[in-house]
């Protein structure tokens, strides 16, 4: 295993509303290795979007980071590495702006709302290649043009001086790409990035994210709630439920030979072009409102086809069954240290 | 009123007839054009030509799939079928129901309050794109809608139990109790407590909200429900459960569906017959899983080819067509056949003729001049 480029433990962000305290990311374990792409994967609500913004410390109130480092491998300009825990870092501070946007950049769903509707695309575009390597004004606007091209938009030099309102969705995300990319980060996360796009619009952004990764050597941290889009690009896959990774391993496990109940359930109720009509077998239930998670125990249990006594009492850990997946759930627990936790929680209940 | 609109029918639309007697809708040679007006006056400088003439057959007891990508019109189309448009030119051919079973014609009678004699004799056609006001709001209750989003489409200031019975109201008197049975009852059906009825949609998750809509729809007593995109904003596991239950619900309540959505999977799941839409026109029509197998049109073969397959080892970024260029503006589409200039296979005469829906047998259509020669790709099945 090569040394990741992004290393997450026990990640805790809670959001203290006045109703209560959610925990929408509730320990978090996360590796990103340079040049390959990781897929997470969950229902909305699961907590995948506040994760990837904790890399970049953009978390909006009233969520705070509590717990967890993550730890980020940064070359420096003289090829040693150092590494920095984003965690530490302030969100206000100027180390975490020189991250953002140089180092990790950052693609969102609708990019109607994530450009600015005020400045035209280029103004955009020059704006952090200057804010990021000093250039001028006129070596910013050709790195734009340049960048545009890069990222498939017909006529560039004339596209620049356009607002983002006149573009096509396509367009507009592309637009972002290029933005994204501009300053040529090591990591790109891409939060849902295709969902807003119709299907053959999304098979040509996929291949032009995959394309510059390839020539960019860049991680690519993928969100997604579509399996059909992880299935096209993922190489490694991390599954989410209720603010927790319940299942990790490389996409052909998670797709062929998946583990976790909720992955295996999750992966029955799409419904595929290659399926027959009656296949198609919901997860029962509904994900629990925010504030009334199962806590200390499994907290899939209550939707899980596959539960049995323990599961009500004991919450499972991430367990490794190579060393290449990892699956949190009690089936898969080594059977000695069920009994063990068992007979725990009998003595403390 | 039932009573008075349907003789009203009989007499404006005796000329109608259609084509086969299973048939529910015969939509023929509809158009929708929106006027794009400018200046101080609204001067009218051209149109916006979302359906430009559409032809199709809605059968009974079917679920017609509609798909395409945004702005081609798909929406529009079923728009017009529960005339919340009024269409520009065409016909909307709607059959009334003769034969009824006899739990539906006992719910009419009782709930409805239909004279048991009140309908005419199936094969009768009304032309529902010429109606307005008064005479349309029959086939309001019997051709009804889903919307894409549970949140938006629900009226957050009325309970549950007011949504579900809004449309009662409309057609005539019925008691609070009455109500409160016909919406306890449809809620139970779809998978919801009736003790839910006094909550508002917020206390609903998405999935839930849209079971409400769904029993919205189901109120009056339809035999046409046009959903449009009904499953696109729920998550995967709701989803397949709403999928479920909308078939379920057909089986019970004898329902045809137009199942609008851009989601091939989706269509493929739960759609007996497939339209596929490019710019405001009909590309082709097929039965079953043909579309899949067999396309005939190259724009449903580059269809098929984008959409992910949920098997990393069947990736095929490699052999995936790449569309050129942007969808045509159906303000000013090109000339010829309207895809022609992102088509692989484009030659001479795709430029200049309009190519018309050629039938290819086994019900299957394209409207493509070289539907019968190309050996097109289908979706990957394995």
């Amino acid at each position: 295993m090569t040394t990741p480029l992004l290393e997450v433990t026990d990640l805790k962000i809670h959001f203290f509303t006045d109703e209560g305290v959610v925990k929408a990311v509730d320990g978090v374990d996360l590796t990103i290795e340079r040049g390959k792409t990781l897929c997470l994967v969950g229902e909305s609500g699961c907590g995948k979007s506040v994760t990837s913004r904790a890399f970049m410390q953009i978390i909006r109130k009233p969520g705070k980071l509590v717990d967890g480092s993550m730890l980020y491998r940064f070359k420096k300009d003289d090829g040693t590495d150092e590494i920095i825990d984003l965690a530490k870092l302030d969100p206000k501070g100027k180390p975490i702006r020189q991250i953002r946007g140089q180092e990790i950049a950052m693609i969102f769903q609708e990019p109607m709302t994530s450009l600015s509707l005020m400045h035209t695309v280029g103004q955009q575009i020059t704006e952090l290649i200057r804010l990021h390597t000093g250039a001028t004004k006129h070596e910013a606007r050709n790195r734009a043009i340049e960048m545009l091209q890069r990222v498939g938009i017909p006529k560039p030099d004339r596209l620049i001086d356009e607002y983002p309102f006149r573009l096509s969705g396509g367009m507009r995300q592309r637009a972002m790409i290029a933005m994204a990319l501009s300053c040529n980060p090591t990591m790109l996360i891409a939060d849902e990035p295709t969902t807003a796009l119709d299907v053959t619009t999304q098979a040509q952004i996929l291949d032009l994210m995959l394309e510059l990764q390839n020539d960019y050597g860049m991680a690519l941290l993928f969100i997604t709630h579509d399996l059909g889009v992880v299935a096209e690009i993922a190489d490694d896959v991390a599954v989410m439920y209720l603010g927790k990774i319940v299942e990790r391993s490389d996409a052909d496990t998670i797709f062929n030979n998946p583990k976790h109940p909720y992955t295996q359930a999750l992966l029955r109720s799409i419904p595929k072009i290659a399926m027959q009509r009656d296949e198609l077998e919901p997860i029962k239930g509904m994900v629990p409102s925010p504030f009334r998670r199962p806590v200390n125990i499994c907290q899939f249990q209550p939707r899980c086809n596959q539960r049995f006594e323990a599961c009500s009492r004991v919450e499972p850990v991430s367990t490794l069954i190579n060393e290449n997946h990892s699956v949190r759930c009690l089936l898969y627990e080594d059977v000695a240290a069920v009994h063990q936790a068992d007979t725990e929680a009998v003595a403390h209940g | 009123m039932a009573e008075q609109s349907s003789e009203l029918g009989a007499n404006n639309h005796t000329e109608y007839r259609f084509e086969n007697i299973n048939n529910l809708i015969e939509v023929r040679g509809l158009k929708m054009h929106f006027p794009i007006t400018q200046g101080l006056f609204s001067r009218i400088v051209g149109y916006t030509k979302a359906v430009d003439d559409v032809s199709f057959d809605i059968r009974e007891g079917e679920t017609l799939g509609l798909v395409g990508e945004s702005g081609c019109g798909k929406t529009t189309v079923g728009r017009c079928i529960v005339r919340a448009y009024e269409p520009t030119a065409g016909e909307i051919l709607y059959r009334e129901s003769g034969d009824l079973t006899d739990d539906l014609k006992k719910l009419r009678i009782h709930v409805h309050h239909f004279k048991a004699d009140d309908k005419v004799s199936t094969g009768h056609a009304i032309d529902l794109a010429r109606l307005s006001g008064k005479d349309l709001l029959p086939y309001r209750r019997e051709i009804r809608m889903i919307f894409q989003d549970p949140y938006s489409s629900l009226n957050p200031r009325m309970t549950v139990f007011e949504n579900v019975t809004e449309a009662l109201k409309n057609s005539r008197w019925v008691s609070r109790s009455e109500m409160e049975n016909i919406a306890g009852e449809l809620l139970k059906r779809v998978g919801l407590r009736p003790e839910y009825m006094v909550r508002y949609p917020h206390a609903f998750s998405g999935g839930e909200r849209q079971r409400v809509v769904i029993a919205r729809a189901l109120v009056t007593n339809p035999r046409l429900i046009v959903a449009d995109e009904s499953v696109s904003a729920l998550d995967v596991s709701v989803r397949a459960q709403i999928l479920n239950l909308m078939e379920e619900l057909q089986a019970d309540y004898k329902l045809t569906y137009l199942f609008i959505s851009h989601d091939l999977s989706v269509i493929r799941h739960i759609c007996n017959r497939v339209i596929v839409m490019y710019v405001g026109k009909i590309v082709e029509i097929a039965e079953g899983l043909d579309i899949y197998t067999e396309p005939r049109h190259p724009y449903t073969e580059a269809l098929m080819s984008a959409v992910p397959i949920s098997n990393p080892r069947h990736r095929k970024r490699s052999e995936r067509i790449h569309l050129q260029g942007e969808v045509a503006d159906p303000s000013n589409p090109p000339t010829g056949c309207y895809f022609h200039p992102r088509c692989q296979y484009a030659k001479d005469i795709c430029m200049q003729q309009t190519p018309e829906l050629q039938d290819l047998g086994n019900g299957h259509f394209a409207a493509c001049h070289f539907a019968k020669e190309l050996e097109l790709r289908g979706a990957v099945m394995g």
